[in-house]
């Protein structure tokens, strides 16, 4: 995701993306201590966005989170993928996020109200076409376990807004991109990125989903590619596509072209 | 939130339920588990859930393979562990089998693992959200699946059990074939693959 980020950032000309990690392998102690440290120094964050992925899913942490952020006087745009979005959708503070990044089988998490976890997500959601995922998403929204604009990815990406799907994103169809590890996590990094741009979510969105099947396509995606390799296609991508994805839309700085 | 003597202290993330059969099982848990440093805490069961004992042990749902773990290094026996604020809930067991040309994806819930056919080597590993799944990545990748340690043994949460599900069907997958392979040649499916062996 941080890479991604940067890239994008890098291509756009901005800012790069701050970041804070801690080491963890499962016991949850780095994620608590992230938590901690944005709960006690929320008034100290200045981020205007603020993407919260790989932490381990604690609803009490994560919900103090949210309530210290929301008690600033200029509250960032959230955006959650991960662990971080299993944990807010838990919580039942779905809502207060601005963007959520699920795959499928995350947005049948979200579509069923009872679930904690994907691990106990009613299997009968999972064998969805596209016109089920639809419904998930009706599910979702209805229940107030969604952010403001959810990126379904899939063969076909959908970015949805309070419950409407704007856009519908399929090309290039790479159907090895699936099993590539990190794919998801280059959509919201680059979410990140361009939301810092200016742009709106939903715009965010849309942008974020063709960059990475197009990266993808660059990098002649295979089941066993690397990640890296896809992150290294973002900037040539944008550098060929982004002002004419732009042309019927918000158009995002690009003061330079950034370091190559 | 302060505990009694200042110490800091997190809210407590429940909605596992482990049962027991002996106050003395469910005892013996909370103290083994609050000792490897996981969130414990003694609970009544619901009536419809008791197997046997008035005692049972609320734990971090998403610490299930810690959990179970820890358990068994212990050597304390359970009845099972269940969600707690729903008794019907169960841990999702659907696997799905995508075959992607010299690879083969198989999809359990969040979870994806992918083998190449000929060799068994494990090529990506996509999916989830708990923060040992990047570790599992490093640790799988490059692998052949029936050689390696199993997710389960390795991470901590409920997506590496997920990716234990689907490593599980990943080894079924590369083991069938290889026993196919040695019957199409005429070998005995019980002995050692030659993955040096071109697949039709």
């Amino acid at each position: 995701m941080l890479s991604a980020a940067v890239e994008t950032a890098g291509h756009l000309g901005i800012e790069a993306p701050q970041a804070l990690l801690a080491g963890d392998i499962g016991d949850g102690k780095g994620s608590r201590a992230i938590y901690r440290h944005l709960v006690e120094k929320s008034d100290e964050i200045e981020a205007s966005i603020l993407a919260l992925h790989y932490l381990q899913p604690v609803m009490g942490l994560m919900k103090k989170v949210v309530e210290s952020l929301g008690r600033k006087r200029s509250k960032p745009l959230l955006v959650a993928d991960a662990g971080s979005m299993y944990a807010a959708k838990a919580a039942g503070i779905a809502t207060a996020f601005d963007v959520f990044t699920p795959d499928a089988a995350e947005m049948a998490f979200l579509a069923d109200l009872r679930a904690t976890h994907p691990a106990y997500i009613a299997s009968h959601l999972l064998t969805s076409g596209n016109e089920d995922v639809a419904s998930m998403v009706e599910s979702a929204y209805g229940h107030g376990n969604a952010a403001r604009v959810l990126v379904v990815k899939g063969s076909r990406d959908l970015v949805v807004e309070n419950g409407d799907i704007l856009h519908v994103v399929e090309a290039p169809d790479l159907p090895a991109m699936e099993a590539i590890g990190g794919t998801g996590d280059t959509i919201t990094g680059m979410i990140a990125a361009f939301l810092s741009a200016g742009m709106e979510p939903h715009q965010a969105a849309v942008f974020a989903s063709r960059a990475n099947r197009t990266a993808g396509e660059y990098a002649h995606a295979r089941p066993d590619t690397r990640i890296e390799e896809i992150i290294g296609q973002i900037r040539p991508v944008l550098r060929e596509h982004l002002r004419r994805w732009s042309e019927t839309g918000t158009v995002p700085k690009e003061e330079g072209e950034g370091d190559d | 939130m302060r505990g009694l003597f200042g110490k800091r202290k997190d809210p407590f993330d429940g909605d596992g339920l482990v049962l027991f059969k002996t106050t003395a099982g469910a005892l013996k848990a909370e103290k083994v588990l609050r000792a490897a440093g996981l969130d414990a805490k003694l609970v009544a069961p619901p009536l419809s859930r008791r197997r046997g004992c008035d005692l049972a042990v609320e734990v971090n749902l998403l610490e299930t393979l810690a959990v179970e773990r820890v358990l068994l290094d212990s050597a304390v026996r359970h009845e099972g562990l269940e969600v707690l604020s729903s008794e019907s809930a169960r841990l999702l067991e659907l696997v799905q089998v995508v075959e992607l040309g010299d690879f083969v994806m198989v999809k359990a819930g969040n979870m994806k693992m992918t083998c190449e056919r000929r060799t068994g080597v494990i090529a990506n590993v996509s999916g989830g959200g708990c923060p040992d799944i990047p570790y599992l990545f490093l640790e799988l990748v490059g692998r052949v699946v029936t050689e390696c340690a199993r997710p389960r043994e390795l991470g901590s949460t409920l997506c590496a059990l997920l990716l234990d599900r689907a490593w599980e069907e990943s080894a079924r997958i590369v083991e069938d074939r290889e026993d196919a392979s040695r019957c199409r040649n005429g070998a005995d499916p019980g002995s050692s693959p030659d993955l040096g062996q071109s697949q039709p």
